[in-house]
């Protein structure tokens, strides 16, 4: 038997919520970005959720969207990471320390 | 009226943005200058198409890109934000070890997502533009990929920027789920119809305003910013302190405005917003004031001035905000514009010790750097002055005396430390050697064209002020 539309939309908002705790918590660049990535897969399910229950389409749309933007901070959110990695052999959040005043 | 004419700004920067990648794989890395020429020409098409279609009204894909007087003013300021960028950039990406190519398509790129993000008044569009945007600009902030500091800006920017794109899809679906529809006007309607909105919704457009004040830079959510303005390179740094600022405050204005003319939305959103502005005046000024680095002087300016434009957006005075818009893209460029002058081939003096004796070894770009600084602070007779006037008045037209007079505290407080530089160039003796290379045509006519504006404006505001009441009668 498939849960009510509901059950998703609580799903959703607990997966949110851990997704901003490990934001928080975490402190290398990798996990981080993983955290940000459970919060847009939490946003998606919102909306599948949603529009079962409204019965509406564009839900199902947005979520195409969502899922290609995600693809595209992918790129460049590794790319960078990898860039950060090659100069100071770490991506560890508390090493990026060169700016501050 | 639908026509396909309505997309042509857009295609025009996109298609140019392609033929600048595509160019750039056949040319040599030593002379890629012609590169920035055809950028240019692209944004120059760009601000003939925009000419053309205005009084049009023309949309597209359904009404959802409407290109209406407000977002062709708005795109017509992108449009020169992009030109000023692209110069300043010519000479400076080969100085500073960054490569021209990508600078140029990346800059076309994300004035795409800002003219996306200002035409629309649909969620889903409004997303898509703003991850255009974003997307462009963490790779631009990266771009001298041999600098510890731009990289690490880079990281910072992207990490807290999708963390708040993550807010954005969560407030977008609840709000989708209470009222049915991506439109704003549906949102609107249950807002307005006195029904209010069910609390989901209301924490829906919490959650999307705390993604929008994360792309403004509005405390409590500015953290990243000085530290990514400051790292970025600096024609960057100009891009980002006024585009994204200008587009999330346009969405700001079109969403909001219906919204706090209605009592419990007022009650709600309108005291939360200005105990914001009032906390990001005084937190950029404030943190301004014990700078010894310029360049994060000025970040933490653009930080304060975002406090005074969303004095404007509560006040809902349409007209001031976008003057203030376009004054502040004018003196702001100037400024950072000086700063990407005071470099030579690996250097950039960015400490308030290297603008030590300016004054004598540079008079010209001391004096222009002064008038920039001076129209920050808000000093009659430059535009500044004017831009700040227009704000604070309209604030208290409308019954907002406390959040004028706090407005008026705070840019007291911001004249110390731009009068500071001031002291620094004209009364101090010279320490370092700050020897620069002064053979930069493109950038000094970027501050010839900043100086002209900040002027021009400054004494003859009458014309564009009547072009910016026309604009906005008629959506307002």
């Amino acid at each position: 038997m498939i849960p009510p539309p509901a059950a998703f939309f609580i799903l959703a908002a607990v997966l949110f919520v851990l997704g901003v705790l490990a934001f928080f918590v975490k402190k290398d660049l990798l996990t981080q970005f993983m955290a940000v990535e459970v919060m847009l897969n939490a946003g998606n399910l919102a909306f599948l959720a949603l529009a079962k229950s409204l019965g509406k389409a564009e839900g199902q749309v947005i979520v195409l969207f969502v899922i290609t933007v995600a693809a595209a901070e992918a790129v460049i959110g590794l790319a960078i990471i990898v860039l950060i990695f090659r100069q100071r052999k770490t991506v560890q959040t508390d090493e990026l320390k060169d700016l501050k005043g | 009226m639908t026509t396909f004419m309505a997309l042509a700004p857009l295609l025009t920067v996109v298609f140019g943005a392609l033929v600048v990648l595509l160019l750039e794989a056949f040319m040599k890395r030593a002379n890629r200058e012609p590169l920035g020429y055809v950028a240019a020409l692209a944004l120059l098409a760009a601000g003939f198409f925009v000419i053309r279609s205005w009084n049009r009204d023309l949309d597209y894909f359904g009404g959802r890109l409407v290109l209406d007087r407000f977002s062709l003013l708005l795109i017509a300021l992108f449009v020169i934000l992009g030109l000023f960028v692209l110069l300043m950039g010519l000479k400076y990406a080969a100085r500073q070890g960054m490569n021209l190519g990508e600078f140029c398509g990346l800059v076309l790129l994300a004035v795409a997502g800002l003219m996306i993000m200002v035409s629309s008044t649909d969620w889903l569009v409004v997303f898509l533009g703003l991850e255009v945007l974003s997307v462009a600009s963490y790779a631009l902030s990266g771009l001298k990929k041999t600098d510890r500091t731009s990289s690490e800006a880079a990281a910072k920017y992207f990490l807290m920027g999708s963390f708040a794109g993550a807010f954005f899809v969560f407030g977008l679906a609840l709000v989708f789920g209470t009222s049915g529809s991506l439109d704003f006007s549906t949102l609107l309607a249950g807002g307005v119809s006195g029904a209010g909105l069910a609390p989901a919704g209301a924490v829906g457009l919490g959650l999307i305003l705390a993604a929008l004040s994360f792309k403004i830079a509005i405390a409590p959510f500015h953290m990243w910013a000085p530290d990514v303005y400051e790292g970025a390179p600096t024609p960057v740094t100009v891009f980002l302190t006024v585009g994204p600022k200008a587009a999330g405050l346009a969405v700001l204005f079109r969403l909001l405005v219906p919204l706090l003319r209605n009592e419990p939305f007022a009650a709600v959103f309108g005291s939360a917003l200005s105990l914001m502005a009032v906390l990001t005046m005084f937190a950029g000024n404030l943190a301004a004031l014990r700078q010894r680095s310029v360049k994060r002087m000025l970040a933490y300016s653009s930080i304060a001035h975002s406090g005074y434009l969303i004095v404007a957006v509560i006040a809902g005075d349409g007209p001031s905000l976008v003057f203030y818009l376009v004054v502040y893209l004018f003196m702001n460029a100037g400024a950072f514009s000086v700063l990407a002058a005071m470099s030579r081939k690996g250097v950039e003096y960015t400490a308030l010790d290297d603008f030590a004796g300016l004054g004598r070894r540079y008079p010209w770009l001391a004096a222009c750097l002064s008038v920039f600084l001076l129209s920050l602070a808000g000093f009659p007779p430059t535009a500044g002055f004017l831009a700040k006037f227009y704000v604070f008045s309209g604030a208290v037209r409308e019954g907002h005396v406390a959040l004028a007079v706090a407005a008026v505290l705070a840019s007291l407080i911001s004249v110390a430390y731009y009068l500071k530089v001031i002291v620094f160039m004209y009364m101090k003796e010279d320490q370092g050697e700050a020897a620069i290379d002064q053979e930069n045509p493109a950038l000094y006519l970027v501050i010839f064209l900043c100086l002209f504006g900040v002027v021009q404006l400054g004494l003859w505001p009458g014309n564009l002020l009547a072009l910016i009441r026309q604009a906005l009668s008629a959506a307002f």
